[in-house]
């Protein structure tokens, strides 16, 4: 301490002469505009060169956020698709306004898959959502480039679904140039492949023809790309063609998914209990 | 030292109106001088003024021409260096065993010395204050003409105050 004192006191010229200075330049840069701006100049290049290094770097650990706020806003875009919204069109002649001629039916959830898999006979897919967040059972999941499969379970922060990939999963598809309509389900063989059934002998399936979801499960909206058709074959003794169908959805690298929330599933499912049941 | 006051007082206000009324109001544009008696004002304080007290004194003089040029805090840095470099500069230049009046006197340390004297600190002077003005070392070069040209003129003109007000009285030795 006393050393230091002995510093300051041996260099307080020095001291007093930076300290003066430090004051005059203060005085310089607050008060004289040029100076100002060559100064804010010179520390814009250099700090815009640091802020763009930072940012190189830190853009890699914000990855995650910009993927969640992308996926959101994917979400709403896909709930503006006309697929997803009922077109009250023919019901009345004169509806012209869009606000009233468009009816919501599906909204769109967005989720971060946390566990995956693609080489078991039942293969569940757990997201990063939950109750909470309006996931229920029953739900569909489509991916960015097609289904992907149907929540089975549900907790407060976490939801199980059930992938395409799966013995169980059946869901309603169709040819996209002519309607005619069968059900996929896998084969259990590998990931990238499901069969379509039902479909009777006169369809003109051909390789390559486009298949999409149906809409008449609750589960997914009309037109959602399931796959495209990668083998018919017509067995005499069969009444339907076997079709395999080359699922477009990626089940190995799946990131982010869309919970698919039909907003009259309640009122589809009354319908449909209250038919069985007379 | 205290007799001192008046007459540095006087010669601040002497140099702070020349400086403001007639020389910034120079511009020999071609090469860009623009002389500065001011700091004459600091360069002859008395030779005993503590050294704080000089940088203290440069700096408020500074400031006070930077009220009247709107330079403000420009000319105080600059003085403020001259202030902190006069005692070493005078301590180097000055042979051993020279007359000493209390101030620099330009009859008794002569004018070789002054010009020395004057040419450094106004070197220092306007390098430091131009460099800060622009702000930049774009046209370095230029700059440096720049620089040259107005301490040869600045020193002349000094050179020519000092003859003008210059006393032969009081000598003493030191």
């Amino acid at each position: 301490m006393v050393n230091l004192l002995r510093f300051f006191l041996r260099y307080y010229l020095l001291f007093l002469f930076v300290a003066l200075q430090g004051f005059c330049f203060f005085l310089i840069y607050s008060k004289n505009k040029y100076n100002q701006a060559a100064y804010i100049n010179v520390a814009n290049g250099v700090s815009g060169r640091f802020y763009s290094t930072v940012s190189g770097v830190s853009e890699y650990l914000h990855l995650r956020g910009v993927n969640d706020s992308l996926a959101l806003e994917n979400a709403h875009l896909r709930a503006q698709l006309l697929d997803s919204r009922f077109d009250n069109k023919t019901d009345s002649l004169f509806a012209r306004d869009s606000a009233t001629r468009f009816v919501q039916v599906y909204s769109y959830i967005p989720a971060r898959v946390i566990r995956n898999s693609v080489n078991q006979a039942t293969n569940i897919i757990y997201l990063e959502k939950g109750k909470l967040q309006g996931i229920n059972k029953q739900m569909g999941v489509i991916a960015p480039n097609g289904i992907v499969g149907q929540v089975i379970n549900v907790t407060d922060n976490y939801a199980a679904v059930m992938s395409v990939l799966s013995k169980d999963f059946k869901v309603s598809a169709k040819f996209k140039k002519n309607e005619f309509f069968g059900n996929l389900h896998w084969d259990g063989i590998n990931s990238t492949s499901a069969t379509l059934e039902e479909i009777p002998k006169h369809v003109p399936a051909k390789v390559g023809d486009t298949i999409v979801t149906s809409g008449f499960s609750q589960l997914f909206p009309r037109n959602v790309m399931i796959g495209v058709v990668e083998k018919v074959n017509a067995a005499p003794e069969k009444t339907f063609l076997d079709i395999t169908v080359h699922l477009s959805t990626g089940f190995g690298n799946l990131s982010y998914v869309y919970v698919v929330n039909n907003l009259r599933r309640e009122e589809l499912h009354l319908l449909d209990t209250s038919t069985v049941v007379k | 030292m205290i007799s001192q006051l008046p007459i540095n007082l006087f010669r601040f206000f002497l140099l702070l109106m020349a400086q403001v009324l007639i020389f910034s109001n120079i511009h020999f544009s071609t090469y860009g001088v623009n002389p500065y008696v001011f700091p004459l004002f600091i360069l002859l304080l008395p030779f005993e003024t503590p050294r704080w007290m000089l940088m203290l004194i440069g700096m408020g003089a500074g400031l006070a021409l930077d009220v009247f040029l709107g330079s403000m805090g420009m000319h105080a840095a600059a003085c403020l260096l001259i202030g902190y470099l006069r005692p070493f500069l005078i301590n180097v230049i000055t042979p051993k065993g020279s007359e000493f009046e209390i101030s620099p006197n330009v009859h008794a340390q002569g004018v070789a010395w002054f010009i020395i004297y004057l040419g450094i600190s106004m070197f220092a002077y306007l390098t430091f204050y131009l460099f800060i003005e622009s702000a930049t070392f774009y046209n370095f070069f230029i700059q440096l003409l720049r620089i040259v040209s107005s301490t040869i003129v600045s020193v002349g003109l000094m050179l020519i105050f000092l003859f003008l007000f210059s006393s032969r009285k009081k000598r003493r030795f030191a």
